[in-house]
């Protein structure tokens, strides 16, 4: 890790300002930000610590949906009594992520800018091709050993998998990201690689996430996170998927469902197809496998990650037969 | 003449008080684990403390080109800069079988490079931070050269035929072709990781010509006799310290070139240094168990009698250094059979030279026929479990010896009555619950003893407590325990009494921990110690004008409790430290080894710091290998292709256990490291870079608390006195060879999908 | 730029005052600079939990913790846990008795971890155990007899 000044911001005014100085970086729960310094990725020259900041992470659920606090904790999101019970998706998208220490520490807002795990990418000393760190200087990822990379909303320039769990739930109920004055729905903070790889947010220069608000949903209500792994915990997901339905009062019709899945692509990625596909049919088994097969519409793989567009709809599949009860 | 009664118990794990071998004593090194006053080697505080760091090779085959140096130079805090050009050359030194080195100069920072991750630099400085950054100043650049990647490597070739791992008999080949029943195929492991949770690392300290080093170490005085030739210095300046050891499962028994940095750069600063390797520094910094390749073919007659064994093995290694993984070890003597044949090679790539992994050679082995014989199994129809009985070895099939001893055949009953294995349903994909297919497999497993020697002093103190000493190690073992209940039960005192201490070169010798000898071997030598030590106590009592015993002329005294009493309970009952004030001794000391009695100076020399033993585990007449089978069941999300283990029941035949608290331990982790390596572990190679990429604890998956269910060990052994002085066999690396198979055998009952690659990712089942 | 600066940290109840630069984590303090070695260091880099201690009385990683974040903050290591005449707390005692431990390694952060499980009421099923402890790898592998002793412990709480 390179030196670095550090500051602790006594208000979000502050932070903000301070961490619009060149070199300056916002530091929260730090899960992501010291490890990516430990790696020689993140450079920063200063660290502007708000994590003592007051105020800034309550967890408010009411009857048009939850507010967080950027920098509520994800275990105090996760075991949250609110958010089990309107958004039980979030709660286990939390709680089935990274493990219960780096829960107590990482922040929401923190988890929304976690980056990606692709190896080649966290070894700048081994490989100096990539575009996400280094614009230009290629993808030393393509070629080489993809198990763990993308097989959506890839591109030339770079096939890095986000990781996350808790944004592919959010991005499946429509939350909201706050940054001070301006929202952006959480679909439109993520960006795709496209050209730019290293641009992985629609955040500005001297702005903080301040909150996430969730729209209150049936949906929502009724919702899972399905996560699939190698290893039973503390492991990114193979594939993964978040999922929401409302029935009609017939108890059988899809009236609404959300479909997000995690672990196979650049950003969190919402299934709109499959919803499309689903909404207004009678929930059964095979219409519920042949619609998740659009899942992975326009899939690439890269070889040892084929496997990602195999998985995918199966997970898809089996957790919306998991929330309609019917699995 | 006896002058005292031996009290020790020869009898199976359920025997004995805690304070006695075979009891059930609680780690005596645990209060200091659980509460963080163990200090490991690399925690000792010491003034002046400087901190190195490595800077490693990024190309896999080359010479270094040129190292710009200037800006690491520069930066704060830095004392030194290590090149190849900069560290002073030292002397090779001889191999752990002791064979004389090449007169030639080695430098531990190499200019040509054989392996990407090599150490080519490294950096020091007043604080770790300052070392870390001044790191990643230094630029290296190559003259590359191409390289092989791995087994896989087109340009690998067929290797280099080892003739020694050759076995034969009977006309292989022939009898194979004439089988009714004939079963072909190859079986592949990965290259895996030890990753104890310790990282490998030391302080290095220099007095004068005298070097002390603090590093986790499996053989002190292996160790230091290296550090001692590369220095070229007496073996007697070099103190070895390694009180705990935080894991090493083979990992940790040889000093390494990272060691040589360490101690050249105390050397030229007069500061003590320490260097420990970054966790990804681990997968590169020494080698891991090879990757391997199998080919086992089954001959065999309509009833799944084995007619003939055909193997074919290959394991990797580095280019400037030679690991054979043995690969027919189990092949040979688990099964009998008239016709025989095993051969092996090893194929050099551009990796750091492999190195012993738990159970290094039986483990791959074991996966190849323990797989191959379940494949038999279902060609003819026959239950796994009968067919290995069917099968047995009444005797070494290769030694043509009989067994010292083997449990095996009541393992099977043992570990088949309590898993349930009766109720097995026998056809594939039959057993379910929902999405998730349940498969149950059994294998076996076995592990040679190995014996060599050792030593230990016993000593009692005024107050009658005891102190052992050893330079043996407990890296979790429970060597601090089972010393200690030797110690209590020889002497016939508390084991609360005895103080065991170990992990230091200065005490008396021992040699390698590995291969599961140790506990063997030092169990024998305190025993001998003791013994020693009891001969002279109960020889001043009896014979020490002062001592209360004089007047009763007795012929011998029993100790218990540390009490002291005649046999028949007349006359008096004094506790040692009585004893000891009424003769005036501050201390009794004994030496007891297991060295044969004309041993010289120079064999004992060779028995502790080289591997160079004559003590072969078919020795005479008897084959001496401790034995297991597991059985396993699996459960196969049908839509995911996840295997998660839900039962483990496994009987073990280790022969009489010291403390059976510890070895149920001991086996449940090699269990559980099985595990890891049927589901989870598994180098993956960039072949363009030639490098592991996933050199981590995040991406190099073992198993977490989630991934194990309950696990149900049995001892099922008897006292082998042919084995070991106390009847003891091996305990730690015997438990992991056979659960892969056994686990594949299991997914192979769950999903009708024979998988012969670890490790048994989803991929390879949707 | 080298940029010390004086921070002060309560540890285990103690007040200790260090001149560091900003850069230093928590583990290496503790190890480094205070002596405090019960805490370990295996990875260095999130992925093992060897390092685990509690800040505030919750479970956190040593290791992506800066020194200077937690100045301000309650900090208990496995040197803290028992009580000062040496008796031993609930879950050490446990550990002992189960055998739910062997290089001893990773056992300060296993320790550390399962006092937190238990506090935050993840104790509750031997699944519930194993799923909430799984921050925390150990090589030795022993899960099984973590599991058993955090049991224990839970239950020696709860009574």
């Amino acid at each position: 890790m390179r030196d670095f000044s550090y500051l602790r911001a006594t208000s979000p005014d502050a932070a903000r300002e301070a961490a619009a100085l060149p070199g300056a970086m916002l530091l929260a729960g730090g899960t992501t930000l010291i490890d990516l310094a430990k790696c020689g990725v993140a450079e920063p020259e200063a660290l502007v610590d708000i994590s003592h900041l007051k105020g800034l992470d309550t967890i408010e659920v009411g009857e048009h949906g939850a507010s967080l606090g950027a920098l509520a904790k994800m275990s105090q999101v996760a075991g949250h009594d609110g958010i089990k019970s309107q958004f039980p998706a979030v709660s286990e998208a939390l709680w089935q992520a990274a493990s219960a220490q780096i829960r107590n520490m990482a922040s929401i807002g923190g988890n929304l800018m976690q980056r990606t795990r692709c190896p080649y990418f966290r070894d700048p000393a081994n490989f100096s091709a990539c575009n996400k760190r280094e614009p230009g200087s290629g993808c030393s990822a393509i070629g080489g050993v993809t198990r763990g990379h993308a097989v959506l909303g890839t591109g030339g320039a770079c096939i890095a998998m986000y990781p996350g769990d808790l944004a592919v739930a959010l991005v499946a109920f429509d939350a909201a990201v706050h940054l001070g004055e301006r929202q952006l729905p959480v679909d439109d903070f993520f960006l795709l690689p496209g050209s730019t790889p290293d641009k992985e947010h629609a955040i500005r220069p001297g702005e903080m996430i301040t909150a996430i608000s969730i729209p209150a949903s049936a949906a929502a209500r009724r919702s899972t996170y399905l996560k699939v792994r190698d290893r039973q915990s503390y492991e990114f997901a193979a594939a993964s998927a978040a999922v929401g339905i409302e029935l009609e009062a017939d108890g059988r019709t899809i009236r609404d469902l959300r479909v997000a899945l995690g672990g196979v692509a650049t950003k969190p990625w919402r299934a709109w197809a499959v919803e499309e596909a689903l909404r207004g049919k009678v929930l059964e088994e095979d219409a519920v496998r042949r619609a998740s097969l659009l899942a992975v519409e326009g899939a690439v793989d890269h070889g040892a990650n084929h496997y990602k567009i195999e998985l995918a709809p199966r997970v898809v599949a089996r957790a919306i037969l998991k929330t309609g009860a019917i699995a | 003449m006896t002058i005292h009664d031996l009290r020790t118990r020869h009898g199976d794990a359920s025997d004995g008080n805690a304070d006695q071998v075979g009891g059930r004593l609680s780690r005596v090194d645990g209060p200091a684990k659980i509460t963080g006053a163990a200090k490991y080697a690399v925690e000792q505080q010491l003034e002046g403390l400087a901190h190195a760091v490595l800077v490693e090779s990024t190309v896999p085959a080359g010479k270094v080109h040129a190292i710009d140096t200037a800006a690491a130079e520069r930066a704060p805090g830095v004392l030194l800069v290590l090149t190849p050009d900069t560290i002073p050359p030292l002397k090779t030194a001889s191999d752990w079988f002791g064979t004389p080195p090449p007169d030639v100069p080695y430098c531990p920072l190499a200019r040509d490079i054989a392996f990407s991750g090599q150490h080519v630099a490294a950096v020091v400085a007043e604080s770790f931070e300052q070392a870390v950054a001044a790191a990643a100043l230094v630029k290296v650049s190559y003259d590359e050269a191409p390289a092989i990647a791995d087994l896989s490597d087109a340009k690998a070739g067929d290797g280099i035929p080892i003739d020694m791992m050759t076995k034969e008999w009977g006309e292989a080949e022939a009898a194979f072709a004439a089988a009714p029943v004939r079963i072909c195929a190859a079986y592949n492991t990965p290259r895996e990781y030890q990753a104890p949770m310790e990282p490998h690392g030391l302080i290095a300290v220099w007095q004068g010509d005298r070097l002390t080093v603090w590093e986790p170490s499996q053989w002190l005085d292996g160790m230091a006799r290296t550090y001692a030739e590369w220095f070229a210095i007496p073996f007697e300046n070099v103190r070895l310290v390694s009180p705990y050891i935080g894991g090493g499962f083979g990992s940790k028994a040889l000093a390494l070139s990272h060691g040589a940095v360490a101690a050249s750069a105390a050397k030229m600063l007069g500061r003590p240094v320490r260097l420990v390797m970054s966790r990804p520094q681990t997968f590169t910094g020494y080698g891991g168990r090879a990757a391997t390749r199998q080919t086992v073919t089954l001959g065999a007659d309509r009833d799944g009698k084995i007619q003939s064994i055909v193997h074919r093995g290959v394991n990797e290694t580095s280019m400037d250094g030679m690991w054979v993984e043995p690969l027919g070890s189990v092949t040979s003597i688990m099964y009998a059979t008239p016709n025989f044949s095993s051969k092996q090679n090893v194929v050099r790539v551009n990796s750091v030279v492999p190195g012993a992994m738990r159970a290094p050679g039986e483990n791959p082995s074991a996966f190849g026929i323990e797989s191959a014989i379940d494949e038999l199994a279902y060609e003819v129809g026959i239950d796994p479990l009968e067919i290995r009985l069917r099968n047995y070895a009444e005797q070494d099939p290769h030694a043509r010896k009989a067994w010292s001893t083997r449990q095996l055949r009541e393992a099977f009953a043992a570990g088949a009555e309590t898993f349930g294995w009766s109720k097995r349903s026998a056809q594939p994909r039959s057993m379910r619950d929902g999405n998730q297919l349940i498969g149950w497999g059994v294998a076996a497993g076995t592990y040679p003893v190995r014996r060599a020697y050792g030593e230990a002093l016993v000593r009692i103190l005024a107050d009658g407590t005891v102190e052992v000493e050893s330079s043996s190690i407990d890296m979790g073992q429970g060597t601090y325990t089972i010393l200690a209940q030797t110690a209590a039960e020889s002497l016939g005192v508390p084991a609360d009494n005895v103080v065991v201490k170990l992990g230091d070169s200065r005490f008396a010798r021992a040699g390698v921990t590995g291969g599961s000898r140790l506990a063997g071997i030092m169990t024998g030598a305190v025993h001998k110690a003791a013994g020693a030590a009891l001969d002279q106590l109960v020889g001043l009592a009896i014979s020490d004008p002062r001592s209360p015993f004089h007047a009763l002329q007795a012929n011998t005294l029993v100790v218990s409790a540390g009490r002291i009493a005649s046999p028949r309970g007349d006359g008096p009952e004094v506790s040692i430290a009585e004893l000891l004030a009424s003769v005036g001794a501050d201390q009794i000391e004994a030496k007891g080894d297991t060295m044969p009695a004309n041993s010289t100076a120079e064999d004992r020399y060779k028995a502790y710091t080289t591997i160079a033993t004559p003590l072969s585990h078919t020795d005479g007449d008897y084959s001496r290998h401790s034995w297991c089978a597991h059985f396993i069941e699996v459960r196969v999300d049908e839509d995911f292709g996840t295997v998660r283990v839900s039962r483990v029941v496994s009987a073990l035949d280790s022969g009489r256990l010291y403390n059976p608290k510890l070895a149920e331990s001991q086996w449940k982790g090699g269990i559980i490291m099985g595990i890891g390596q049927a589901l989870l572990e598994e180098g993956i190679v960039d072949r363009r870079h030639g490098r592991i990429v996933n050199n981590n604890l995040a991406d190099y998956l073992v198993p977490t608390n989630a991934d194990i269910p309950d696990i149900e060990v049995i001892s099922v052994g008897i006292p082998d006195l042919h084995s070991s002085v106390l009847g003891g066999k091996g305990v730690g690396e015997l438990a992991i060879v056979g659960v892969a198979p056994a686990i594949a055998n299991a997914v192979f009952h769950a999903t009708g999908k024979r998988v012969r690659d670890l490790p048994i990712t989803l991929e390879k089942l949707i | 730029m080298t940029s010390q600066t004086t921070i002060h940290l309560t540890i285990n109840g103690h007040d200790h005052s260090l001149e560091i630069e900003p850069r230093v984590t928590l583990l290496d303090a503790l190890r480094d600079r205070l002596d405090l070695t019960g805490t370990k260091k295996g990875c260095d880099q999130g992925q093992c939990g060897a390092c685990t201690v509690h800040v505030d009385g919750e479970r956190v990683l040593a290791c992506l913790t800066l020194a200077a974040q937690v100045e301000g903050r309650a900090i208990t290591t496995i040197e803290g846990l028992a009580q000062e005449d040496g008796t031993l707390h609930v879950v050490q005692a446990a550990f002992l008795q189960q055998d739910a431990f062997q290089c001893g390694y990773c056992t300060p952060g296993q320790i550390m971890s399962a006092v937190a499980c238990i506090r935050e009421g993840h104790a509750g099923s031997d699944e519930e155990i194993r799923e909430y402890m799984a921050g925390n790898l150990c090589r030795c592998g022993a899960y099984p007899h973590i599991v058993a002793a955090v049991r224990q412990a839970a239950l020696e709480v709860a009574s």
